[in-house]
């Protein structure tokens, strides 16, 4: 028997039914598919964003918004760390490498961050794109998606609070706030990492101290803090630093300004973790990002299957609302099976007709339903990445795909319903149907 | 009209042997629908059922059909008890065996004229085959459907009716039912559907049962079955 010119019949009758039924299927596989395929996308890139950041110090507080500031630079408040640990880290063997990072200031929106050039490169990792990395005072390297060019002077304002401005954009609040007298030259950019730090305007620690009048932490500090930045911001893409602007870890002052965090790259797990253990007591506090991001995870992963189950919930009362829809279309096509029967149709042909029809509506939602489940996360991903910077990769993977098609099996399951009522409707009444 | 000769196989007879259709009422009452104390139908003759509504006509085509089962006696054709059959035996045998036009044609449609005259092969094969396709483009020919890729949903109903004897028709039934083929049409619709009736019933060799009011389209017939009050007079 062949089934499907009835089957297509019966589908070309439902030109406007059957595409509602494939939107409605479709909607409810999306909103559950974009909720897995998202929170994976953000657990990915959350993850890649920390990954340079092996070790965090800072001042006693929230681990939490620690790694808010210092990882993903969302604007807060934070309580300093005293320099000197500065000092000792430089002297410690179980660490690599370590960067001071100093927040708070901004310039058209981007937050101007402090920190040590061999931090800007990520530790070797990555390369300017352009340019080079600062070298000296008065320098500054930027982020893939910071709206300056090379060459242009930075003018840093304090950050308030409340005020984040829109990137790229002067505004009022940073006028009324300039540091002024001081700039910074764009010496380079970096390429694109995929983080907020795309956004971020780099400059030496030593810049930010000064900045703010609390000298640059080595022992020239009294010469260098008598020049003002607009000076020393003079310097030119591609040309060498002065020998007395030296920048960077030691820091050798006789007084080592605090900083809000301190990025540690220790040479060994083991290291990591008596360092770890070291900065945990004394007035402060030091955590691998993994650890706050885990317990994050675990909180993102509870609101998910919350989400998860309201959406498979959705998905079933919208599968029944399909199934009840079909059976009262079948209903209305008594007469038409019963003639079907009449002329020698057997009744699994109808049943056949009536249960491909249906499956066929709730397979084809499902396959739309991923498409827009991953159109959805693409559209949200974007405005993640407008909001944060953090770049998000979503995918549909297996997860998604095995959902969706437990749903479609479960919609074929469900199909059969009207399929038997079909199936099993008298011939007779049937055809004294009106 | 005296019946022309006889395709192969077509050679099997219809009895019905002291039938009788009872129904309850809503008190549980016992009443008849029907009751035909024999019937015998030699192969290639045509019947016309006459008598007012409600008489039983549609009931006994259906019965012949093996749509209902019957209260009490039994329908034959040839040697198989089409009554005692089970239901999808019964599917198979009118499947093979009949061919049947609906007073309002139920046709699909949604299907052209060429799909719904070869709707019936669906049930048994997955392909219509290029003898079929010819088949059901011939019958479209013999009953002056002009455009077989016409959607049944445009025709007129003078050629719905037409589709509904040409879909009939397409598997060649030796036994061809129709129930008040003529009812919802015109008098000169209905005149010329009921001589295309009987003519492509008698070209083919089916014998036809053909319940009506019409008596233009009754005349037509080799023999008469009035149920008019009990008990049923058969007339040749």
């Amino acid at each position: 028997m062949n089934p499907f010119p009835m089957l297509l019949a019966d589908l070309r009758a439902l030109r406007w039914t059957a595409p509602a039924i494939v939107l409605l299927v479709a909607i409810a596989i999306a909103s559950g598919i974009a909720i897995g395929a998202q929170e994976r996308a953000l657990r990915q890139g959350s993850a890649r964003a920390a990954d340079d950041f092996d070790l965090i110090v800072g001042a006693p507080g929230s681990q939490t918004q620690l790694v808010m500031s210092a990882v993903y630079l969302q604007p807060e408040a934070l309580p300093l760390l005293d320099g000197r640990i500065l000092q000792a880290l430089a002297q410690d063997e179980r660490v690599a490498a370590f960067a001071p990072l100093g927040f708070g200031d901004v310039s058209r929106g981007y937050p101007v961050i402090g920190t040590t050039a061999a931090f800007a490169g990520r530790w070797g990792r990555i390369a300017a794109s352009e340019g080079r990395l600062f070298a000296a005072e008065g320098e500054a390297v930027i982020g893939a998606d910071v709206n300056y060019r090379l060459g242009d002077t930075i003018a840093p304002s304090h950050g308030t609070a409340g005020n984040q401005g829109r990137h790229g954009e002067d505004s009022e609040e940073e006028h009324a706030h300039r540091h002024e007298g001081h700039g910074y030259t764009v010496v380079g950019r970096l390429p694109k990492l995929g983080s907020p730090w795309d956004r971020a305007v780099l400059v030496p620690i030593e810049s930010v101290w000064e900045i703010h009048g609390l000298g640059n932490g080595h022992a020239s500090e009294t010469a260098a803090s008598d020049a003002p930045f607009w000076q020393a911001g003079t310097n030119k893409p591609g040309a060498p630093p002065k020998p007395q602007d030296r920048i960077g870890p030691p820091f050798d002052g006789k007084r080592v300004p605090g900083v809000p965090a301190i990025v540690i790259k220790p040479k060994s797990v083991a290291g990591a973790y008596t360092l770890r253990a070291q900065y945990r007591q004394g007035g402060t506090m030091a955590f691998f990002p993994a650890e706050v991001l885990v317990s994050l995870y675990g909180a993102l992963g509870d609101i998910r299957s919350i989400l998860v189950v309201a959406s498979a919930a959705n998905t079933v009362l919208i599968l029944l609302s399909v199934v009840l829809l079909l059976i009262a279309v079948n209903g209305l096509r008594r007469r038409r099976y019963a003639t079907l029967r009449a002329l020698g149709a057997p009744r699994s042909y109808v049943l056949l007709v009536t249960w491909l029809g249906a499956a066929l509506l709730i397979a084809a939602g499902c396959v739309l339903g991923l498409a827009l489940g991953l159109a959805a996360t693409h559209a949200v991903s974007g405005l993640v990445a407008a909001r944060t910077g953090l770049a998000l990769a979503p995918s549909v993977g297996i997860g998604e795909l095995s959902q969706a098609a437990l749903l479609c099996l479960v919609g074929s399951v469900l199909a059969a319903l009207p399929a038997l009522a079909s199936y099993r409707a008298p011939v007779l009444s049937g055809l004294r149907a009106d | 009209m005296p019946p022309s000769p006889l395709p192969e196989g077509r050679t099997e007879t219809l009895v019905l042997d002291r039938l009788a259709l009872d129904r309850r009422d809503g008190d549980g009452r016992s009443f008849s629908i029907l009751a035909l104390p024999a019937l015998t139908l030699e192969p290639g003759t045509s019947l016309g059922v006459s008598g007012p509504s409600g008489s039983g006509k549609s009931s006994l085509l259906h019965l012949v059909a093996g749509l209902l089962t019957p209260s009490a006696g039994r329908v034959s054709w040839g040697k198989t008890v089409v009554s005692a059959l089970g239901e999808s035996e019964r599917d198979r045998w009118r499947r093979r065996t009949l061919g049947f036009v609906f007073q309002d044609f139920h046709l699909v449609p949604e299907l052209d004229v060429a799909a719904n005259i070869a709707l019936p092969a669906s049930f048994s094969s997955w392909r219509l085959d290029a003898a079929g396709k010819r088949r059901a483009l011939e019958l479209a020919e013999q009953m002056g459907l002009a455009d077989p890729r016409r959607r049944a949903a445009l025709l007129s109903r003078g050629e719905q009716q037409r589709v509904a004897i040409a879909r009939a028709l397409f598997g060649e039934p030796a036994l061809l039912l129709a129930d008040e083929p003529t009812a919802s049409l015109d008098v000169a619709r209905g005149e010329a559907i009921g001589a295309l009736l009987v003519e492509a019933a008698a070209r083919c060799g089916a014998s036809l049962i053909c319940a009506s009011h019409d008596a233009a389209l009754l005349a037509r017939m080799d023999r008469r079955l009035d149920l008019t009050p009990a008990p049923a007079k058969l007339a040749s």
